[in-house]
């Protein structure tokens, strides 16, 4: 049994990178250990009204995608038909939580191990300034949620048809206005991640994200990778197949039999040229380019997100602090099975609810991005280890960890 | 000396650890304490005396059983971190769907080599000091009993309902417009924000100690069935005390 002192720091939830090497070659399994709370089983025969608040459950660094996706599928099964405004509210809370959860990534979590301290308390008394950006960026990112979804960590009024409670103009206004002053910060954060020394590691992959013809991956969209897949979202069983291994709570996923990467990384690489002009200015900038194949670059990905999701919250807040008015929520017009697919901090999130004629769930599925993540890891975790298997075993531990920790898994999500 | 403290994460969604990231405090928290263990915010972590442990999550596996015996063994004070801990948290619904069937429903044919235990409140397994009740708790309680602790002053629990910070907040009563909502019998001090949402208390911090529960079931049956009154309670707490009876006690009232 593993305890718990074996599991990875740094990161959210409960797993282990285990490795061995025999006669020169490794063997290697990502271990997830996080408790099975079957999600999928305890939100059958709940009202479609109070799963969305339910579902954002699986996840305190990133509810909002989970309430999002159950919302967009609850609304695909159901046949409801929502309003632009409602869809440009959705993206602000999306980029809320891009900024919120990249930001305690990057600086609480991924952090220390670059700047060589313990962790977080360390780090606030040799880089105070590095912890308070932090804490301006989370909380600014945080008020974005909680003025469109009545709470930071699960959000309460977001459901089927829209929103219990609209924010008001001036909340809105004051809104893109605090995004503003923390945009240098934002900046700040990707200066930082530009000059750290990434470990040197390549390996090509599949990345694949959301696209919806016209945004950087947010909301809703096709499932597209940089390998030629480009369907539909409610066809994704055709495409990803889960597979349970023994060693982990988590379903592990593949397409067409090998790994694929989602988060941050797979969207610039997909998507850089439709990044917000600032992000598009420091990227070009950056002696990193993308796309890049070595996964320590997801860092640094995220660090750009930042930066490109908080002027997408302007966009969004200044223009709603303007047009926005009062709409009636959309009620159901059927039963059905519908899907709903958000990009996840961490990558894109696929829920998919079965809603009877009396608005009651009948059947669940969640792919959660950390989920179709694993199996790549694994694989770079086979190829960085193998490149360096002369090196000490305590180095091997590190470096391993570093790399499962760049991916920014979320095991609670993905064992869910 | 810094008061010493540990935070551990069971199963669950580490929310509660989030809001304590979220205090408008984290500075003082950061400068003020020294975290023996804490997994998700440093990476060497030491079995040392706790002056305060919190536990976060639930106890769903046989090895977190263990682990939070031996925390016990080690800490002066134990708190149950959020509603999860307090009161086995959204994943306990399984209790009411029995824990075989979900863990079929979910991983299939490999069902049998996953373990979920039947989840019990952390206060039903280890003797628990204190508890910060919420799905996801207020930064405030935690600052609050965080203050109180460590000036040697024993921390108050709140006595007034969610319907107490309601009004505070100017809103219309639910109950009144014949919704079903746990507000009156339901620990307060949350600040009522999902009533501010335009949407009903859900009781996701358990009951008050001596709650009107038979006057709030009363007026429940008037406006709701029975399935939902029973899906009300049975959400965020839902192996609290009183919580947990309550499909019982509508069938009793109901014969």
């Amino acid at each position: 049994m593993i305890v718990y002192d074996e599991y990875v720091t740094q990161i959210e939830g409960h797993g282990r990178v285990y490795f061995d090497i025999k006669d020169g070659k490794v063997d290697v399994r990502l271990e997830i250990q996080e408790g099975s709370r079957l999600f999928e089983s305890l939100l059958r025969g709940r009202r479609a009204d109070e799963v969305p608040q339910m579902s954002s459950r699986i996840c305190g660094v990133c509810p909002v995608p989970h309430n999002l996706a159950a919302v967009q599928a609850l609304e695909n099964g159901m046949g409801i038909e929502v309003s632009e405004q409602t869809k440009m509210l959705r993206r602000l809370m999306i980029s809320s939580q891009m900024i919120v959860s990249h930001a305690l990534h990057l600086y609480v979590l991924a952090a220390a191990e670059y700047l060589g301290v313990n962790g977080v308390s360390e780090l606030y008394a040799k880089f105070p300034e590095a912890v308070k950006r932090c804490v301006r960026i989370r909380r600014v990112g945080n008020r974005g949620i909680e003025i469109v979804g009545g709470r930071a960590v699960h959000p309460i009024n977001s459901i089927p048809g829209g929103f219990a409670k609209l924010p008001s103009k001036k909340d809105l206004k004051n809104l893109a206005k605090d995004f503003r002053t923390v945009l240098d910060d934002c900046v700040e954060t990707f200066n930082l991640f530009a000059g750290l020394k990434y470990p040197e590691f390549e390996r090509a992959t599949e990345y694949l994200a959301i696209d919806d013809g016209k945004h950087y991956p947010a909301y809703s969209g096709r499932l597209v990778t940089n390998r030629g897949l480009n369907v539909e979202a409610k066809e994704y069983r055709s495409h990803i197949t889960e597979v349970f291994k023994p060693y982990s709570t988590t379903k592990f996923c593949l397409i067409k039999g090998h790994g694929f990467h989602v988060g941050a990384i797979a969207r610039v690489n997909l998507f850089k040229d439709r990044l917000n002009p600032i992000a598009k200015e420091l990227l070009e900038s950056c002696p990193l380019k993308f796309p890049s194949d070595n996964p320590f670059h997801n860092n640094l990905a995220q660090a750009l997100e930042i930066v490109h999701y908080a002027e997408e919250a302007i966009k969004i807040a200044e223009e709603l602090s303007v047009t926005l008015k009062d709409e009636e929520r959309q009620r159901q017009t059927k039963a059905g099975t519908g899907v709903g697919v958000v990009e996840a901090p961490r990558g894109t999130l696929i829920h998919e609810y079965t809603v009877d004629e009396n608005g009651v769930v009948k059947e669940a599925n969640l792919i959660i991005p950390t989920g179709m993540n694993t199996t790549n890891i694994e694989e770079d975790l086979y190829t960085i280890l193998t490149a360096n298997i002369d090196k000490p075993k305590e180095h091997l531990k590190r470096l391993a960890e570093m790399l499962f920790r760049a991916y920014d898994p979320c095991l609670s999500c993905s064992t869910h | 000396m810094k008061p010493k403290v540990a935070i551990f994460d069971l199963t669950d969604c580490e929310g509660c650890e989030v809001q304590i990231l979220n205090s408008k405090f984290i500075d003082r928290i950061l400068e003020g304490v020294e975290f023996l263990h804490f997994r998700l915010g440093q990476r060497v972590n030491r079995w040392e005396e706790f002056d305060v442990a919190f536990i976060e999550g639930a106890v769903i596996t046989s090895h977190e059983l263990e682990l939070v015996k031996k925390i016990r063994e080690h800490s002066k004070f134990v708190v149950a971190l959020g509603s999860c801990a307090c009161f086995g948290g959204i994943a306990a619904l399984n209790n009411f769907i029995g824990v075989n069937e979900a863990k079929k429903y979910v991983y299939g044919e490999n069902a049998d080599k996953i373990e979920t235990l039947y989840i019990k409140p952390l206060p039903e397994i280890i003797k628990v000091d204190f508890m910060i009740r919420g799905c996801p708790i207020v930064p405030e309680d935690f600052e609050r009993l965080v203050s109180d602790l460590f000036a040697g002053r024993i921390p108050r629990e709140h006595t007034r309902p969610v319907c107490m910070d309601c009004k505070s907040k100017g809103n219309a009563c639910f109950l009144l417009e014949g919704v079903e909502c746990a507000g009156p019998v339901t620990y307060g001090g949350c600040g009522a924000p999902c009533p501010s949402s335009g949407m009903p208390c859900d009781g996701c911090r358990g009951p008050l100690e001596e709650p009107e529960m038979s006057a709030e079931l009363e007026l429940l049956k008037m406006i709701a069935s029975k399935h939902d009154i029973v899906r009300l309670f049975r959400k965020y707490a839902p192996m609290a005390p009183l919580f947990k009876e309550i499909g019982v006690r509508i069938d009793d009232s109901i014969r």
